[in-house]
């Protein structure tokens, strides 16, 4: 049993409705801030249990839950309101689980129909946030004040419903379990923690339940029965007159589960909430990985777990994931390339938002060219995560590249360096064409510096794409449109030398005798600097780098970092 | 071989219980009972729970409506009209026929048609209408090709319905889907107790009044339904007495027989048979028989009952306030005089363990249907 589908709409950053299909074992989340991977993991998880930020909704429905945009767009309805004017609809939050692959066909068929957003035949659950019907009569009275400042969510009502539409659908029995695991947040630390405890509870069977429950209540009547208790109840009877009733102390047993609430875990003699947060995270994680009770199977959604763990924790914890997900389903959001690389990028579920549309968009390994999904799958993910998670980039051939280019950057834009500015220079070798496929998907706006090698018509073959006609705003392909050429031969093949690459071409926009003085050395003429500079590509580039010297930069360099 | 069976069950036979401990005995699969009345769902749970204690995972009891709204209407309710993906459809009881239009000009009422999709089969606030409730169900299922009885034969792997003899109209037509679905189908009922009717179509009117016999053998594929008529042939409750008597309204029936066994017949009362009683002698008789439980055919004020209302209960003597239809069958014998109220008056007489009181002020010199003894006040 899985979660095939997840719909969301008009909660926190979701404006309007987002949609994301999700594997069946491992689904990496990663996305920059603001991109809504929390919000997923949240989402699944209130709508399988009704819980936000550990607590019951009951308590935390507050009109922040809807999405700003959203939340304007509806009060701005009153700004302008006309006698003859219907009463605009309150915003609803919609959540919806798509689950697959249940294998019990009682149960399937009972969540199964044709009441979701598809309109055709699955099987699932709805979660929606509304104005309770039964309020509408307020509500139009409210409206018709005009004083509506906020969304009204006093009238407002939670209600699960299955496919089929049955609405006596809640927690208890929706067949999926979810267990969020969130160790990046300290907003649990009061009260008793109510993941352990649940995660705990699903693991007995029922019988365990009503033994334990049985001990609590036992433990009740001998706490009552002590002798030393009864005589402070006598002594309280006697000495508090604030009720004709009988005043007495007690355990608490009139809530539905007070054992969950009174009993605590304990590692090791201490008990869970007062253990190290990494260890906790561990914990929690193997505990929900290991359930037992194979008929109500657990989703684990974990969040960012490379918080409060360190390098070595967070390889176990990868390591036990790796083990169990085969017949689990994980959703883990991410920063750490780390995580990602781990876990493999198969998985992986890039999550954008398109910073002219705000349209939020999902990139997969699955949809690139089976070559680019090679490449990036053997590469060490890194520079896919850096190239996803930056606001601009320039990509270079190589580090010498990368060197001279955040100098340049630095020099136009009052010392700060790219990365500052969010932008990340990323040196790719040849693999330009394989990262643009990227970006184009993400619209991630990109700089390409790239050397014409002497051939300007081949570059512009080479980036057809992305030139001329085929111009996209978002990608710049920045090379010299100047082929050189000179005389000088290189090595015992004599070969001829590549005047367009990098370093000839600072050498031609500055002179022998200024480079010289960068580079510390005292060449007569050009061949020679160009000799020495081929083959100590690193070292020019980092002297360059440190130069307090006033270096011109070639016009397409300076065209790549605008 | 068919797995689905109808037993034509007499009155206090123990047909609901029969029913409940044939549920009981499914400890794996799923269950479902329905019945159409809400007493009988109730008396339905009370029983089980006399047996068992509680009601066992497996089983689940609904009335029949509510079964159709649940699982008939609401799952696929899109298929029929773009608008109802998201209405919430609810349900409305009728009486009679539904969705009325309006009159014409000599006054006759004007329903509207099919065509007009929402007002023939909801209210303005989109509520099913009870009468065209199974016909929603068998045209959403048709549209879907068969997806409501393949959901529902997933659900239920039995179906039990007790009193299928209230089933009318498009309702039968859906339990001929549920009979070819793989759910096991077993039914229950009484065709002499049809009191009331799901619904009052014109679709199958032939089958109505508890033909639901006729209907199995001539409108269903054959050896679809097992029929039995001999396992609940005989009243644990009705004495020799009551039964003949009670027999006598429905001639086209087998006449029910009163069990003879030990258990059934270990308390014998003095006063056992059909009388009757005049109205003088109202206050006499129930004070020399203190279990006597007055029914009515409609109006009761509590603790009587109406006929009806009495349906599925037991008590160890009745006495019935007859109508004028009653009346007149108890002095000339003639059953077509009876027929609309027929139903029910059989279910009170049958009622009774040991004796049914008509009250008729009788006249000493006349002769009366066979069965029935004029009660003397004695001491007089």
């Amino acid at each position: 049993m899985n979660i095939s589908q997840i719909k969301i709409k008009n909660f926190k950053c979701f404006k309007g409705e987002f949609s994301l299909k999700l594997n069946k074992g491992l689904n990496i989340l990663v996305g920059d801030n603001e991109t809504g991977k929390s919000t997923i993991l949240e989402a699944i998880h209130l709508a399988l249990s009704g819980l936000l930020n550990g607590r019951y909704l009951k308590i935390e429905l507050s009109q922040y839950l809807f999405n700003n945009d959203v939340r304007n767009e509806y009060l701005e309805n009153f700004k302008e309101i006309s006698e003859s004017e219907t009463v605009p609809l309150p915003p609803e939050i919609l959540i919806e689980i798509f689950i697959d692959d249940i294998e019990d066909e009682t149960l399937k068929a009972l969540f199964e129909g044709n009441g979701n957003s598809t309109k055709q035949k699955a099987c699932g659950i709805q979660f929606k946030i509304a104005l309770n019907e039964t309020h509408q009569a307020y509500y139009e009275e409210l409206v018709k004040c005009g004083d509506v400042q906020s969304i009204p969510i006093e009238y407002y009502d939670f209600s699960w419903s299955s496919f089929a539409r049955d609405e006596r659908v809640t927690p208890k029995i929706i067949p999926i379990k979810s267990a969020l695991i969130d160790s990046s947040s300290n907003r649990y630390h009061n009260g008793s923690d109510i993941y352990i405890s649940r995660i705990l509870k699903d693991h007995l069977e029922d019988s365990d339940k009503i033994k334990i429950e049985q001990a609590y209540r036992k433990m009740r009547d001998a706490f009552m029965n002590d002798s030393s208790i009864k005589d402070v109840n006598v002594l309280i009877k006697d000495a508090i007159n604030i009720s004709n009733k009988k005043v007495e102390l007690s355990v608490d047993l009139s809530s539905k589960n007070a054992w969950e609430t009174t009993l605590t875990t304990y590692l090791d003699d201490v008990p869970f909430h007062h253990v190290g947060k990494g260890e906790q995270c561990i914990v929690k994680t193997k505990l929900a990985l290991s359930h037992k009770q194979a008929q109500r199977k657990n989703v684990l959604l974990l969040e960012e777990p490379e918080n409060h763990l360190s390098h070595t924790k967070l390889n176990e914890l990868i390591k036990h994931i790796q083990e169990t997900n085969e017949e689990k389903q994980v959703i883990i959001s991410t920063h750490s390339s780390f995580v990602a690389n781990k876990l493999g990028l198969g998985s992986l579920i890039l999550l954008n938002v398109d910073s002219t549309t705000n349209q939020r968009t999902e990139i997969r390994f699955d949809d690139l060219k089976p070559d680019t999904k090679n490449y990036f799958a053997k590469l060490s993910g890194y520079d896919t995560l850096r190239l996803i998670l930056c606001k601009k980039v320039i990509l270079v051939e190589g580090d010498s590249d990368e060197l001279i280019i955040q100098m340049a950057y630095k020099k136009s834009n009052e010392d700060r360096l790219p990365i500052h500015d969010q932008i990340d220079v990323i040196s790719v070798g040849t693999a330009f064409l394989r990262f643009l496929e990227i970006a184009e998907k993400i619209n991630k706006p990109v700089a390409v510096v790239t050397d014409n090698d002497g051939d300007v018509n081949l570059i512009k073959e080479k980036y057809k794409n992305y030139l001329g006609d085929n111009k996209k705003d978002f990608i710049e392909i920045c090379f010299d449109e100047t082929e050189d050429t000179g005389d000088l031969k290189i090595g015992k093949n004599e070969k001829p030398f590549n005047y367009n690459t990098l370093e000839p071409k600072i050498l031609k926009s500055n002179d022998l005798e200024k480079l010289n003085m960068i580079l510390g050395t005292t060449y007569a003429n050009e061949d020679e600097l160009h000799k020495y500079m081929r083959s100590n590509k690193t070292d020019c580039a980092l002297k360059i780098f440190d130069t307090k010297e006033n270096v011109s930069f070639p016009q397409y360099i300076l065209n790549a970092i605008q | 071989m068919s797995t689905n069976k109808l037993i034509i069950a007499a009155a206090g036979s123990g047909k609901t219980t029969h029913l409940v401990k044939e549920a009981l005995a499914i400890k794996k699969d799923s269950v479902l009972i329905t019945t159409f009345t809400e007493v009988n769902e109730k008396e339905i749970r009370k029983k089980i729970i006399e047996i068992k204690k509680y009601i066992p995972k497996n089983i689940t009891i609904q009335t029949w409506f509510s079964f159709l709204l649940q699982h008939g209407v609401r799952p696929y309710q899109g298929i029929m009209h773009d608008k109802l993906f998201v209405k919430k459809i609810g349900f409305y009881l009728v009486e009679g026929k539904s969705g009325l239009r309006g009159k014409n000009s000599r006054g006759i009422p004007i329903y509207w048609g099919e065509s007009d999709f929402k007002q023939f089969y909801f209210t303005k606030n989109y509520k099913i209408y009870s009468d065209k409730i199974s016909k929603f169900v068998f045209e959403c299922n048709k549209k879907s090709n068969n997806e409501i009885i393949n959901r529902l034969s997933k659900i239920y792997h039995h179906i039990f319905i007790d009193e299928i003899q209230d089933l009318a109209g498009w309702d039968l037509e859906l339990l001929k889907l549920l009979f070819n679905s793989e759910s096991h189908i077993q039914m229950v009922g009484d065709p002499r107790q049809a009191t009331y009717s799901t619904n009052d179509s014109a679709k199958y009117k032939q089958y109505k009044n508890g033909k639901i016999q006729g209907f199995i053998d001539k409108k269903c594929k054959k050896d679809i339904c097992k029929i039995d008529i001999t396992s609940l042939s005989k009243s644990h409750r009705n004495n020799q007495k009551i039964c003949s008597f009670s027999s006598n309204l429905y001639t086209e029936h087998p006449n029910c027989e009163s069990c003879e066994c030990k258990k059934c017949r270990e308390n014998i009362s003095e006063h056992e048979g059909i009388f009757l009683i005049k109205s003088d002698d109202i206050e006499n008789y129930c004070k020399k028989y203190e279990t006597v439980t007055k029914l009515h055919y409609q109006k009761a004020k509590s603790p009587d009952l109406n006929y009806g209302a009495s349906k599925g209960l037991s008590f160890d003597r009745v006495l019935i306030y007859p109508t004028d239809k009653i009346k007149k069958y108890i002095k000339d014998g003639n059953l077509t005089g009876i027929e609309t109220v027929k139903a029910k008056f059989y279910v009170a007489v049958t009622r009774a363990r040991y004796s049914v009181g008509i009250i008729y002020d009788y006249n000493d010199n006349d002769t009366y249907i066979e069965g029935v003894e004029k009660y003397i006040l004695e001491g007089e």
